[in-house]
């Protein structure tokens, strides 16, 4: 009953490719379907994402496994304190004849062909890597051995551990701000999955399961063309607008959407955030997941299904309620959908 | 020799204010009783005493008599001074009712004793006092009964029957109650508002009533197409307003899982959404008519009120 218009049908086929991703990650990654499925819409909207959870839930196999899912060219580096923004960009070493050499480093060596960028434990990064990611990922593009380098099909995946901040930097709010989603994840609640992930040989080994997967689920190359006619495919309706411009006067400014939330002052907890870039993006995600759902027009339900991950990093909040961050935006965006009339 | 001429008449003077309390008298006592016979036991004896002294005087009220048991058979009840300014004198009249308990075998005259008053006159140079006697004075009293009564057999005769009493002023204790009863009804008013009982609690609204009376004004019209959109949106708020929030399509299985009166209209339901969805997002209000027309709605939302008021 949803059927494209004619001319559609490379959507309706790449769609379907898209349930075949989603089903391979998912074979391998037990119980994380509400991820993956968010990973995927990250991968349509052309988007970077962050994950971020508990230790040993699986961040890094998720990640390692959409890569590789994916295709494509891919580099990975880890983050650590000492770590500069010349570490990614230049490899320096002494060759064989002791002479030193300077060759491109993580980011460069794939040349422009780079199609995910994996930074693992981004927290432990210093600022200055943290700017130097700012470009690469508001831009796409990088100058180095006095050129520019373009990465077009570039995505930058990141995690971090939500449990230390000792010896972590705080992502600047204009990284945050370029992530499109900010994904948090737990270990799996369903039995079956928890027992299969601790007995079953098959999870303990992740390069034996990173391997296993079909390489090839998805054209990496095709993704930014897809991505473009997804978005000018969907439509908008004038009802889907007004709710989107709703919500985001109920996200900023609470106390006046009459939205009351135990024990909080809703006239001084937002403090900003929530730009039009992220607004932007929560609307790109969700006429991907529109698509997904097999729709060319947009419902509410599209919007709910994305804006926590995607809008809940970009609302900065009174340093007094900052700790609390945790408890206060699930809370909040929660109000917000039960508060904002849809049609 | 100045000094001299000034000191003489100021001798003068001091002895002039000195002499005056030494020639201070009392000029008169007088008893004054209603009469003085025909009293019984228990009676109570009424006396009027008038003193008269000097002007300035003050009586001093620590020398009054205490009311209280004043012999075994005498008591004083009730003792009241008041004083005025007669003339170039200082009156004093004491209002004395005693009370006598002698049981008398034949009449006899009693004594009631004298007392003493003293009065004060203060002045920069020291304070002068005057004692004022008043005297004893006698009443007589008479036996109630014979010595020797005639015998009874009964010896309950001799008991007189107990006097009435009256039938006493009931309207300050229905004051009272009635008071007390109107502030019990504030307070439980008060506690009512307090714990949302009865009076003071919201019902629960019937919203899909709202809705079906207002979707089937828009069916009556004549054309009732155009207002396709608005029947949509009434019914959309009577959801909201039963769920308590915003319901969208995909809520629908949660909401008719906590509300299952209306799970009979679940596919009704679904097809409602189902409209609704593409008249606002989708395609235009022409799909949506065509999914369910504005007829059915007022169907579904009759069906939906009846749900409502049977649950």
């Amino acid at each position: 009953m949803n059927q494209f218009r004619s001319g559609d049908a490379m959507l309706t086929d790449w769609r379907e490719a898209a349930g075949r991703f989603e089903a391979t990650v998912g074979a391998v990654v037990l119980g994380q379907a509400r991820a993956i499925r968010l990973l995927t819409i990250a991968l349509f909207a052309r988007g970077h994402v962050l994950l971020e959870g508990d230790v040993g839930v699986g961040k890094t196999t998720l990640l390692r496994a959409v890569a590789r899912a994916l295709g494509g060219a891919y580099a990975r580096v880890e983050g650590t304190v000492d770590m500069m923004p010349t570490d990614l960009v230049y490899h320096t070493y002494l060759a064989e004849d002791g002479r030193p050499r300077v060759e491109p480093g993580p980011v460069l060596r794939q040349s422009e062909d780079l199609s995910i960028f994996f930074f693992n434990e981004i927290n432990r990064a210093r600022p200055q890597v943290h700017a130097l990611l700012l470009r690469l990922m508001a831009e796409r593009t990088l100058t180095a051995f006095n050129r520019e380098y373009r990465f077009p099909n570039l995505q930058v995946f990141a995690d971090r551990n939500r449990v230390e901040r000792e010896e972590t930097f705080e992502l600047p709010a204009a990284a945050r701000d370029r992530f499109l989603m900010e994904i948090g994840l737990e270990a799996p609640r369903d039995a079956e999955a928890r027992r299969a992930l601790v007995f079953d040989p098959r999870f303990h080994d992740t390069d034996a399961l990173i391997a296993g997967i079909d390489g090839d689920v998805l054209d990496h190359a095709a993704l930014p063309g897809i991505a473009a006619a997804i978005q000018h495919g969907i439509q908008a309706s004038p009802a889907i607008e007004a709710y989107v411009i709703g919500l985001w006067a109920a996200l900023v400014r609470p106390g006046e959407a009459g939205i009351r939330l135990a024990g909080l002052d809703m006239e001084a907890l937002v403090q900003g955030g929530a730009s039009p870039r992220g607004v932007a993006f929560l609307v790109r995600a969700a006429r991907v997941r529109a698509w997904l759902e097999g729709r060319d027009w947009m419902v509410p339900e599209d919007i709910r299904a994305v804006f926590p991950e995607v809008m809940a990093h970009r609302v900065f909040l009174e340093p007094v309620y900052e700790m609390r961050r945790a408890a206060i935006m699930p809370e909040l965006c929660r109000a917000v959908f039960e508060t904002v009339p849809a049609p | 020799m100045r000094i001299r001429s000034l000191a003489a008449p100021a001798l003068f003077l001091a002895g002039l204010v000195l002499s005056g309390p030494a020639g201070a008298q009392v000029r008169s006592v007088e008893v004054r009783t209603p009469r003085p016979f025909g009293y019984f036991l228990g009676d109570l004896v009424h006396a009027d005493i008038d003193l008269v002294v000097e002007p300035g005087f003050r009586l001093q009220a620590a020398s009054l008599p205490k009311p209280g048991a004043l012999t075994y058979w005498l008591d004083l009840r009730d003792l009241d001074a008041t004083s005025a300014v007669d003339g170039d004198a200082q009156r004093v009249r004491l209002a004395l009712t005693y009370q006598t308990f002698y049981a008398a075998l034949d009449a006899r005259a009693l004594e009631i004793p004298g007392f003493t008053v003293t009065f004060v006159s203060e002045s920069d140079h020291g304070a002068t006092t005057l004692k004022a006697e008043v005297p004893a004075w006698s009443f007589n009293v008479s036996p109630l009964r014979e010595v020797q009564p005639p015998a009874r057999d009964d010896p309950r005769a001799y008991m007189r029957p107990d006097g009435q009493v009256g039938p006493g002023d009931p309207r300050p204790l229905l004051l009272g109650a009635a008071g007390s009863a109107a502030l019990a009804l504030a307070a439980s008013v008060a506690l009512a508002r307090d714990r949302a009982w009865w009076p003071f609690r919201v019902r629960a609204g019937r919203p899909f009533g709202r809705a079906a009376r207002r979707i089937r004004a828009l069916s009556r019209r004549p054309d009732p197409t155009p207002h396709h959109r608005d029947a949509l949106l009434a019914l959309h708020h009577a959801l909201d307003a039963a769920a308590g929030r915003r319901l969208l399509a995909d809520d629908l299985g949660d909401f008719l899982q906590a509300h299952p009166a209306y799970a009979a209209e679940g596919s009704s339901l679904a097809r409602f959404f189902e409209a609704s969805r593409r008249t606002f997002f989708g395609s235009g209000p022409e799909a949506g008519f065509a999914t369910l027309g504005v007829a059915d709605l007022a169907a579904l939302a009759r069906r939906l009120a009846r749900a409502e008021r049977a649950a």
